[in-house]
């Protein structure tokens, strides 16, 4: 925070007049942050290291080597000792307001700090989770136009085959179709043929019949009464004489 | 390095240079500037989704023509937030104490609403000087009633804030002082004085804070009215 004010004065004393240029080379040594913005330097994952919440680790680093793990509290009581007795500075009625609201400031800062770095380090997670999910959903999308992409490939090796069987399919189609022509042509034929013969059947028969016919009738006609009679008389005595043998017959 | 009661209103001087630019800039130093970087750490974040909420919350009912005043409030409120908070530490100067900054403040913006008012639709802006469904008989009281609000608004937000910061402020001291004095005298009422100024100091803060917030509020408010 106070780097900000450093850094401002910083760059209006570099081109201001005719130390500036000579500062900014004289103090090159100093210097401790990387000289360049890119790439961007990242930002450190935890705070500086505080005791106290108020005094910096360094600070008690710093004095180890000479005083100690006592020294800076020595120092800090000593300072305020000094402070006191020499009426620098005044217990009033300030001093009271500074303890009250130092406790205020300190209990806030106990029950809300775990909370709020909760609810701040939510939203970062938030923000890294949009990110991750942009990412991720362009990479899945991706991955499935490969294997969109894949697959017709494949799909092209198959059509080889696929033309073959549709090939087989249509010489099939043409034989089926083929047979069933001919299969019907020799039925119209056979059916044209069993006609003729079935006219011719019926000629003969007819004829016959009527040959028949006409002999029976001229026979018939051809027969005298007188014939007849004779027929008759005839058939009687040999069915008398049969009437006879049948009985002798019998009778043995 | 006697305090009276006064000295936390003086402006503050080192000898007798006026330091009253220092007061007003260097709040600004705890403020985090804008970076580029695509995540910060807690308290950017922090105040970066804080400060997107307020300003949806104040800039909803307001039409496009309002939100070109979004920076002005937004940076309006950070200012008077952090001039008012950082007041409550002990040995500070508030500059928002002294009429001269608030009222500095609220004079320009109230009549910068006003006069967008009558300059998009002077119709509209002069029939807020009288509500709708008035009885005839009170028109013309009426007219002097808001015209004579409608003037005063400057002087009320201006005032308001600060003199609630001042009362605060002074009624912290003289409790403060008061515990000071009785420790020595009556120990027990001094606990009690002692509690008391614990709960004023969480009563100022939470003043502190909602003093800012209605004064850009009110603004985005009158506003409103005339946009």
């Amino acid at each position: 925070m106070l780097s900000r004010l450093v850094l401002l004065s910083a760059s209006s004393l570099k081109g201001s007049g005719p130390i500036g240029a000579g500062v900014v080379q004289a103090t090159r040594c100093l210097r401790t942050s990387s000289q360049s913005l890119a790439p961007v330097p990242p930002l450190p994952e935890e705070g500086g290291k505080v005791r106290h919440g108020i005094f910096p680790e360094e600070f008690f680093q710093l004095l180890y080597p000479k005083t100690g793990v006592t020294g800076p509290y020595m120092l800090g009581t000593g300072l305020l000792c000094y402070l006191l007795s020499k009426e620098i500075y005044i217990v009033n009625h300030e001093t009271i307001y500074a303890l009250t609201i130092g406790g205020i400031i300190v209990y806030c800062v106990k029950k809300f700090g775990p909370g709020f770095a909760e609810f701040a380090d939510k939203i970062y997670e938030e923000q890294l989770a949009k990110a991750e999910a942009a990412k991720e959903s362009s990479i899945s999308i991706l991955a499935k136009s490969i294997e969109a992409e894949k697959k017709e490939q494949w799909r092209v090796e198959g059509r080889g085959l696929l033309f073959d069987a549709k090939r087989n399919n249509v010489a099939m189609l043409l034989e089926t179709n083929m047979r069933e022509r001919l299969h019907m042509v020799t039925n119209e034929v056979k059916r044209r043929l069993d006609y003729q013969i079935a006219l011719q059947n019926l000629h003969r028969r007819m004829q016959q019949e009527h040959m028949i016919n006409w002999v029976e009738k001229s026979v018939v006609s051809s027969i005298t009464p007188q014939q007849e009679k004779e027929s008759i008389a005839k058939c009687i005595a040999d069915l008398k004489a049969l009437a006879k043998t049948s009985q002798a017959q019998a009778a043995a | 390095m006697t305090v009276t009661l006064f000295d936390q209103f003086l402006s503050p001087t080192l000898f007798k240079m006026p330091l009253i630019a220092i007061a007003l800039v260097s709040p600004w130093l705890l403020h985090h500037v804008v970076t580029t970087r695509f995540s910060s750490e807690r308290l950017l974040s922090v105040k970066k989704v804080s400060v997107s909420a307020l300003t949806k919350h104040i800039f909803q009912p307001l039409g496009p023509l309002g939100h070109k005043w979004a920076l002005m409030f937004v940076s309006l409120f950070m200012f008077l937030i952090t001039l008012n908070v950082l007041g409550l530490l002990p040995y500070t100067f508030t500059p928002t104490t002294q009429l001269s900054l608030t009222f500095s403040l609220a004079l320009p913006l109230w009549l910068a609403t006003v006069l967008i008012g009558f300059r998009l639709d002077p119709t509209r802006a002069l029939a807020h000087m009288l509500p709708q469904g008035t009885p005839p008989l009170l028109i013309p009281v009426l007219i002097i009633i808001e015209t004579i609000s409608v003037m005063i608004r400057p002087l009320a937000l201006a005032v308001r804030l600060m003199a609630n910061l001042t009362a605060g402020h002074l009624l912290i001291h003289l409790i403060s002082t008061g515990v000071f004095l009785l420790t020595s005298m009556m120990p027990m009422t001094a606990i009690l004085a002692l509690a008391l100024l614990g709960l004023l100091t969480l009563l100022e803060i939470a003043v502190a804070v909602i003093q800012a917030y209605v004064f850009v509020l009110l603004l985005s408010l009158y506003l409103l009215e005339n946009v």
